[in-house]
């Protein structure tokens, strides 16, 4: 790779997984390592999710002590401008913290996260324009939306002593619309936002 | 290359050129200059005038595009080499071990929050011995006169330590020239001080010290000034020649690199319509002059209980239309009083009322509905300008940026942009309003951000460091804007350092030490007695920074500081995090009266043995017990087995309920206090190690491991930073009328907006910076990097895994019973 050659060094740096490329750069290419700048950009953004995964807004008047954060934004802000890996490490490393608050609330998160952030990223890397990042976006919502139904599933008889047509019913008149609600706000603000964030992710 | 005077050349540029945009403009431009070993170079210029690009250069993380570079005796780069071969990578790695550097923001250097780990970070990178890396840490501490403070966190120190921390770091990697990038820009003059005195030290010790500055000051001490402008050195030489013959021209038109604004456009320092406004009509005071704009009777502010007040039982009466000037050493409660004045933060006591509105004391509003009605007459009344106000940008345009404010103070839309229109004219940006502000240059973004505030007309404007860092001629922009404002009867309260800004506008002064009003009066004897504490030196620095963590995340960190370790805190962490998860999950298996209470035992054992007071992990708990209750509850009313104790309509609680309810509700509850009391008996940083070395079996399948936890180290360690920005950002922005609790869905998807994408800025803005400083600090990833700290599985470690099992066996037991 020529050092020097003056080609536009923000073209594949988007989503893809290649480093910079930089005509300015001093240091020898050592393939397969991340460079600095990933990882402080990595670092940021989750600092960035477990800052806002301690917001809680109550949003939903029908079962107050479910409370709304916006970290589920970073996490698709992330896949959006850094690629798949990107939404990957923000969305486990952004919610590990929570392991020695409330172990299996945080392996959930951490499975939605996943859900959420990883088939958005990887069709906005496919398509990427306004379409592909709404697509992805409705799609990654609905994973997301499936994921934290299951999940809920699973570990609520941890919880309480509960049947599955038990869970089930509480699920669905509660989780369904709480969830429904928080991704269509994770998903406006991620489409309005997205854009200048990426912009300033080039400059 | 032949020596002028004797001593060894260490950094030798010969006419290099650097161009950002592929050679259509110059951010240097046929630079040629030398640095010798001893000597004490400054370079100044202003924003945009190419100066930290050169740092960068001078430093080895740049190459240029044309010209020759020679860095510790090396050629680095050579334009006259044929293509593919002009930068010698290893020629510019084997230099860079040579070179430290320090940035102008202290706390994107701080890679940890232990004072000694964050100064061995780039020892460990270089894969330095244990023992030398011990050495080098505590000469390097010691040298910056941080000695006593090794174990302390970086984090949470005033910008002058954490300055000085980020020397220590560059100073352990034995550098033979340390290349300082506006070292002083983020400091207050005490601050500043120490760091010229370590720099004169470093150079008489033989190190060659490049100093970037916009400072003039700063240029004093220096063996050698040049002096850059639009990428091309205009003079060089003694600090005297140098700067006489700088301010000469300063009168003329050089410092406006950063400034593209035409000259027909030049701000105008009065606006044709009046400023007062029509539509304010919620004004109750006289336009003569002689109302009180703001009264404060003992007023106090403290963060919570525990801290000290940082404003502190304050007397203040300002009249309508004058402009007061609040000066103190940093820390000493002045931002937090453009809060309060603002409301933005409530006074713990006192009575405070602000442009003619009563916000605490005698007359504060008693109910809910009024208090936010008050609120949001003062808006209108009361503008603010934070500290760095650029922070605060967001929209797609400049126009939308500006109409923010107006806009949700309700005025229509023609009104809205007029507005906008009018600010910008005053400030002189009218021809950028269909720029995206992340485009302009940081002055003009800064002017832009104030033109926001100006949007709203305020009768009393707010402004905190309002020039700090910028260069010259957008400090006068300002400047004349102030005094326009200020013949408009506007009241101004000025927050700054900057003495000739004072004696320039302001009608009146105080003087702010450690929450205290030590002084007030007439400007000048204000100053000198402003003068006079900074005189005093040491304690000018406030030692810790006064705002305290969010407490919810600063639960992830204290060490119990007093007397010897615990047997908690002396556990390997590696041993302590494996068997505390263990211990976690199996809480969720306990299903019976004697399985909960062995349980129970076990915990109270650990807490003993943690020796930490029971009220202090309760606490660490308790946003988490609500989500015990409702466990507790669900579980009550799920349960239709059993004996039927009450019944309301369809519930029902039984026997069986209660019993269950107890179990799950206690099983979870000791789930959270033995979370909590590893949080509270590890630090993040032995936390991280942990985790890292628990992760590396995984590098064999091509996991960048080491990567992977350097970035969850990092991120903890920018925690607090992004609380503070994610305050500042929101305060702003309330102070410009915005909110996400209130109003149509529209304005608060806009509030939200306004506040998620100036804080996105800032994660990114300080990504770069901290990118920058891991290169700095050498970091190559994991491979080759020793480690400062040993951790070793002990015999009390075996012992406690051991007790661990018996502890599952046992549980196991008492199903088969």
């Amino acid at each position: 790779m020529g050092m020097l050659s003056h080609t536009d060094n923000h073209q594949n740096q988007e989503t893809s997984g290649t480093e910079p490329f930089d005509a300015h750069s001093t240091a020898g290419g050592v393939s397969g390592r991340w460079s600095t700048r990933r990882i402080a950009m990595y670092a940021l953004f989750v600092a960035l999710t477990i800052v806002l995964s301690y917001v809680s807004i109550p949003i939903f008047p029908a079962a107050p002590f479910l409370k709304y954060d916006p970290s589920g934004i970073v996490v698709l802000i992330a896949g959006f401008a850094f690629g798949p890996m990107a939404a990957a490490i923000v969305g486990v490393l952004g919610f590990l913290p929570h392991i020695f608050g409330n172990p299996f609330g945080a392996l959930i998160a951490i499975i939605v996260a996943l859900a959420l952030g990883l088939p958005a990223s990887l069709i906005y890397k496919r398509i990427h324009s306004r379409k592909g990042a709404v697509i992805g976006i409705l799609v990654g919502a609905v994973t997301g939306l499936v994921a934290a139904l299951l999940c809920n599933l699973v570990i609520t008889p941890i919880y309480a002593h509960m049947g599955f047509h038990q869970v089930l019913g509480m699920i669905i008149p509660v989780l369904l619309p709480f969830n429904l609600l928080k991704f269509t706000i994770h998903g406006i603000i991620t489409f309005l936002i997205y854009k200048p964030i990426s912009n300033l992710v080039k400059d | 290359m032949k020596a002028a005077d004797g001593r060894e050349p260490l950094a030798v540029l010969d006419r290099v050129s650097f161009s950002y945009d592929q050679g259509r403009t110059w951010a240097l431009d046929e630079v040629s200059l030398t640095i010798r070993r001893g000597q004490q170079t400054c370079i100044i210029g202003a924003n945009g005038s190419g100066k930290s690009t050169l740092a960068r250069l001078l430093s080895g993380s740049l190459a240029p595009d044309r010209g020759r570079i020679e860095l510790m005796g090396r050629v680095v780069f050579d334009s006259a080499r044929p293509p593919g071969q002009r930068v010698d990578t290893e020629a510019y790695r084997q230099a860079r071990e040579h070179i430290g550097m320090v940035f102008q923001s202290p706390e994107d250097q701080i890679v940890t929050t232990v004072t000694e780990d964050d100064v061995a970070f780039g020892p460990e990178n270089r894969g330095m011995s244990r023992p030398c890396m011990q050495a080098a840490v505590s000469q390097a501490l010691r040298y910056v006169n941080l000695a006593g403070r090794r174990r302390s966190d970086p984090t949470r120190m005033s910008g002058g330590q954490q300055q000085r921390v980020a020397i220590a770091g560059a100073l352990a990697m034995h550098p033979d020239m340390m290349v300082m990038d506006e070292p002083g820009a983020m400091l207050d003059s005490a601050g500043r001080r120490k760091i010229a005195t370590i720099m004169a030290d470093m150079a008489a010790h033989g190190k060659a010290v490049v100093n970037i500055t916009h400072l003039l000051d700063e240029a004093r001490a220096a063996d050698r000034v040049i002096v850059l402008d639009r990428g091309r050195i205009v003079t060089v030489g003694s600090p005297e020649e140098s700067l006489s013959r700088l301010q000469e021209e300063l009168h003329g038109d050089m410092f406006d690199a950063d400034m593209p604004v035409s000259h027909g456009d030049a701000p105008r320092s009065g606006t044709p319509d009046t400023w007062t406004d029509a539509s304010d009509s919620g004004r109750t005071g006289s336009p003569g002059g002689e109302e009180a704009a703001v009264t404060a009777k003992n007023l106090s502010f403290s963060f919570d209980k525990k801290h000290r007040n940082v404003v502190d039982h304050l007397d203040l009466s300002l009249e309508e239309g004058k402009t007061l000037a609040v000066l103190g050493p940093n820390g000493s409660g002045k931002s937090t009083l453009a809060r309060l004045i603002c409301a933005l933060v409530s006074p713990k006591e006192g009575d405070l009322s602000v442009a003619g509105i009563t916000l605490a004391g005698e007359g504060a509003a008693t109910s809910r509905r009024v208090a936010k009605e008050r609120l949001r007459m003062l808006r209108h009344r009361v503008g603010y300008v934070m500290q760095k106000p650029e922070h605060q940008l967001f929209a797609e345009t400049v126009a939308q940026d500006v109409a923010y404010g107006p806009r949700n103070l309700g005025f229509d839309k023609e009104d809205v942009t007029r507005r906008v229109n009018r600010a910008l004219s005053m400030l002189g940006l009218g021809d950028l309003s269909d720029r995206s502000p992340f485009d302009l240059s940081g002055g003009q973004q800064r002017l832009v951000a104030i033109a926001g505030v100006l949007a709203s007309s305020p009768r009393i404007l707010v402004l905190d460091e309002v020039t700090a860092s910028l260069d010259a001629r957008a400090a006068q922009t300002i400047v004349t804007m102030l005094e326009g404002l200020h013949q408009q009867g506007v009241t101004v309260i000025l927050i700054t350092h900057d003495e000739e800004e004072v004696c320039r506008l302001a009608d009146q002064a105080i003087l702010m030490d450690r929450g205290h009003l030590v002084s007030r009066g007439g400007v000048d004897e204000v100053l000198r007695d402003y003068r006079g504490l900074q005189t005093q030196g040491a304690p000018m620095e406030s030692e810790e920074t006064t705002v305290p963590a969010d407490s919810a995340l600063s639960a992830t960190g204290g060490e119990n500081q007093v007397g010897r370790p615990s047997l908690v805190e002396r556990l390997d962490p590696r041993a302590k995090m494996v068997c505390f998860l263990m211990l976690m999950v199996t809480s969720f298996c306990i299903g019976t009266g004697p399985q909960l209470i062995l349980g129970a035992l076990t915990t109270v054992a650990i807490i003993l043995a943690a020796r930490i007071s029971p009220l202090k992990l309760l606490k660490s708990v308790s946003g988490l017990l609500a989500l015990m209750a409702v466990v507790a509850l669900l579980n009550l009313l799920v349960t239709r087995e059993g004996t039927i104790l009450a019944r309301w309509g369809p519930l029902i609680v039984t026997d069986q309920g209660l019993r269950t309810a107890l179990v799950y509700s206690c099983r979870f509850g000791l789930v959270l206090l033995l979370g909590a009391l590893l949080l509270m008996t590890t630090t993040p940083t032995r936390m991280t190690d942990a985790f890292e070395s628990l992760l590396s079996p995984l590098s064999r399948l091509g996991i960048h491991t080491s990567e992977i936890s350097l970035v969850l180290s990092l991120a903890l360690r920018f925690i607090p930073t992004l609380v503070g920005e994610m305050q500042a950002i929101r305060e702003a922005q309330a102070a410009r009328g915005g909110s996400v609790e209130s109003g149509n869905l529209s304005s608060r998807t806009r509030a939200m907006v306004s506040i998620v994408v100036p804080v996105f800025a800032a994660a990114l803005r300080h990504a770069d910076n901290l990118g920058q400083a891991l290169d700095a600090r050498a970091y190559r990833g994991g491979q080759g990097r020793t480690h400062y700290r040993e951790s070793h599985l002990q015999g009390i470690d075996y012992g406690f895994m051991g007790l661990v099992v018996i502890y599952f066996v046992l549980l196991v037991v008492l199903i088969v019973i």
